[in-house]
């Protein structure tokens, strides 16, 4: 699909999140809302103490995995394989760079997750939710984002090109 | 007018229902943009395919101009829908963690999820590196990172108004700007592909 | 060729939307004094913004004196129909000076109500956000004024005591409102939405706080 247009359909699409529900789209959100889910249903006395937690496990009726987010993220899970089953791209493979093995390329994705998992954290979300969603109201924040992931991105790039090309 | 759900038009079951349509056209736009091939996520740092920056400018303008026009013919209420409040120092670093975790990893997780769905294993393990860096992440958070991520507090910040700009203003700039870096962007991808052939 | 003008297409397409917005900022007044939004998303959470309808007949029936009902809509709905002691208010006029005084003011309990929830909504919204206090919504409008007052619906035999007490006020305040007699027709039909389970929460979720 023209690259434009997906942009300007996926606009369109946090336009209708916003008018809807309220909030924007994103991502990391539903990955936290898994683990604060399991910690609270493991030792929710924990969880009810901890800074981390508190918040959002405090409205003991309502579990903090039925948020519109996760919603949100089931519905992106189906998108992407109606798109992908149209599309014949539904196959299982690893996707990586030429000059490195299927071994590497899966230890680099599981540091890079877990990096990703702490700076999302640390940032208040990731591309989508913070940076992408953040700019679609004009904040600040997201803007800073966009400058640290994709300003940080070119410069670090160079160390990493032997992964990709 | 909207927001729907926080003005009380529609009830909260019906709010998530739309919410798991409206993210079937968010995976399936993701998906369609090409977003489940880490290597094309990739190419944006190193030039041979900036499909990145392409869908992601197009998706922040069109959001920014319809939320802004319809905000302004009272089709929407900015006012109630959630504002996020800006923390620059953790936004920063947070941010330059992840432009690591984006090039060594090679997902987000937005595109994580839509790849390890579609049957990329590099990608699933992306995801449960990130859940593991999340769990990671709340364990050790009130000695490690409670403070660094309180830190830098301004509220909520418009940009415009940072700048001290109106807000029209900067969405026209912003999409001037993102015109010209498309324009250059495209030139830049051929004469790098050019050169080498990356079996996208 | 055919994929460079369809690129080209899209961006002018963004780049028309940018001049839109940018003349349309230029040429408008945004309104001074407003509430930031930040704490304008607490105030709508934590607000008590709702007036229900068994609650306004009790005031009217008890010849209230703190309150003052505005009707939002048009003066031909107006005549047609409308609340005792009402004043009309057409949603278009309400920001007039004139009216500044019934809706920024700390005496008078005002509640806008219209045919369902929507325009009162609206009206508390532009006046919350000015500022002004002690204004609230008919929560339902006059659509559920008439299903509940005035054409009450008798609980079936398995209900509680409280609906009971409930239907018989409601019976009380349906004669005394005269119900029955009213035609009901000026109405708008009803959105279908849900019963909405306001739970003391934030307004909007989102974010990763």
């Amino acid at each position: 699909m023209n690259s434009y247009l997906a942009g300007i359909l996926i606009g369109v699409f946090m336009i209708a999140a916003y008018y809807f529900s309220g909030e924007g789209l994103g991502a990391s959100g539903a990955l936290k809302a898994v683990v604060v889910t399991a910690v609270n249903d493991v030792n929710h006395d924990y969880a009810k103490e901890a800074h981390f937690f508190a918040k959002r496990v405090a409205n003991e009726e309502q579990s903090p995995i039925k948020s519109w987010l996760i919603f949100e993220i089931i519905g992106v899970i189906a998108g992407a394989i109606i798109s992908a089953a149209l599309a014949g791209r539904l196959k299982l493979e690893i996707g990586k760079g030429m000059r490195i093995t299927n071994r590497s390329r899966l230890i680099f994705a599981l540091i890079g997750g877990i990096l990703f998992g702490v700076g999302s954290q640390l940032g208040r979300g990731c591309t989508s939710g913070m940076v992408m969603s953040g700019m679609g109201v004009l904040s600040l924040s997201g803007f800073i984002g966009l400058v640290a992931i994709f300003g940080g991105g070119y410069v670090i790039a160079y160390f990493f090109r032997k992964l990709w090309i | 007018m909207g927001p729907l759900f926080p003005l009380g038009t529609i009830g909260e079951e019906f709010n998530m229902l739309i919410g798991f349509f409206i993210g079937i056209g968010f995976g399936f736009l993701l998906e369609a943009a090409g977003f489940t091939n880490t290597r094309k996520l990739a190419g944006v740092f190193y030039g041979y395919d900036f499909v990145v920056l392409k869908v992601f400018f197009s998706a922040a303008i069109t959001a920014a101009i319809g939320l802004y026009l319809m905000n302004h013919y009272g089709l929407i209420e900015m006012d109630a829908i959630f504002y996020p409040k800006t923390f620059w120092i953790p936004t920063l670093i947070g941010g330059l963690i992840m432009a690591f975790g984006f090039l060594i990893g090679g997902f987000c997780p937005g595109t994580s999820i839509c790849a390890a769905v579609t049957g990329k294993i590099d990608a699933m393990v992306f995801v449960l590196g990130a859940i593991i860096g999340i769990f990671g992440y709340a364990m050790t958070y009130e000695p490690l990172w409670e403070n660094l991520r309180n830190s830098g507090k301004m509220g909520e910040v418009n940009i415009a108004d940072w700048m001290g700009i109106s807000d029209g203003l900067f969405i026209l700039l912003m999409t001037i700007v993102a015109a010209i870096m498309f324009f250059a962007v495209t030139r830049i991808q051929s004469k790098v592909t050019s050169k080498r052939d990356y079996q996208l | 060729m055919m994929k460079k003008v369809l690129d080209l297409f899209y961006v002018a397409i963004l780049l028309v939307g940018a001049f839109w917005a940018f003349i349309v900022n230029s040429t408008s007044d945004e309104p001074i004094d407003r509430i930031q939004p930040c704490d304008l998303v607490d105030i709508v959470a934590h607000s008590d913004k709702y007036m229900t309808t068994d609650e306004l007949a009790r005031r009217l029936m008890s010849d209230d004196p703190t309150l003052t009902l505005v009707d939002l809509r048009t003066p031909t709905e107006f005549k047609k129909y409308s609340l005792q002691g009402a004043i009309n208010i057409p949603l278009a006029e309400l920001l007039d000076e004139k009216y500044v005084d019934i809706i920024n003011q700390d005496v008078q309990t005002v509640v806008f109500y219209a045919n369902s929830s929507d325009l009162s909504a609206k009206a508390w919204m532009l006046t919350k956000r000015l500022g002004y206090n002690n204004n609230y919504i008919l929560r339902g409008g006059l659509n559920h004024w008439v299903e509940t007052i005035l054409r009450p619906r008798e609980p079936k035999e398995t209900a509680v005591r409280a609906e009971f007490e409930l239907y018989s006020f409601r019976r009380a305040a349906s004669a005394y409102f005269g119900g029955g007699s009213v035609t009901g027709e000026s109405v708008v039909a009803k959105p279908k939405a849900a019963p909405i389970k306001r739970k003391k929460k934030e307004a909007a979720g989102g974010g990763c706080d």
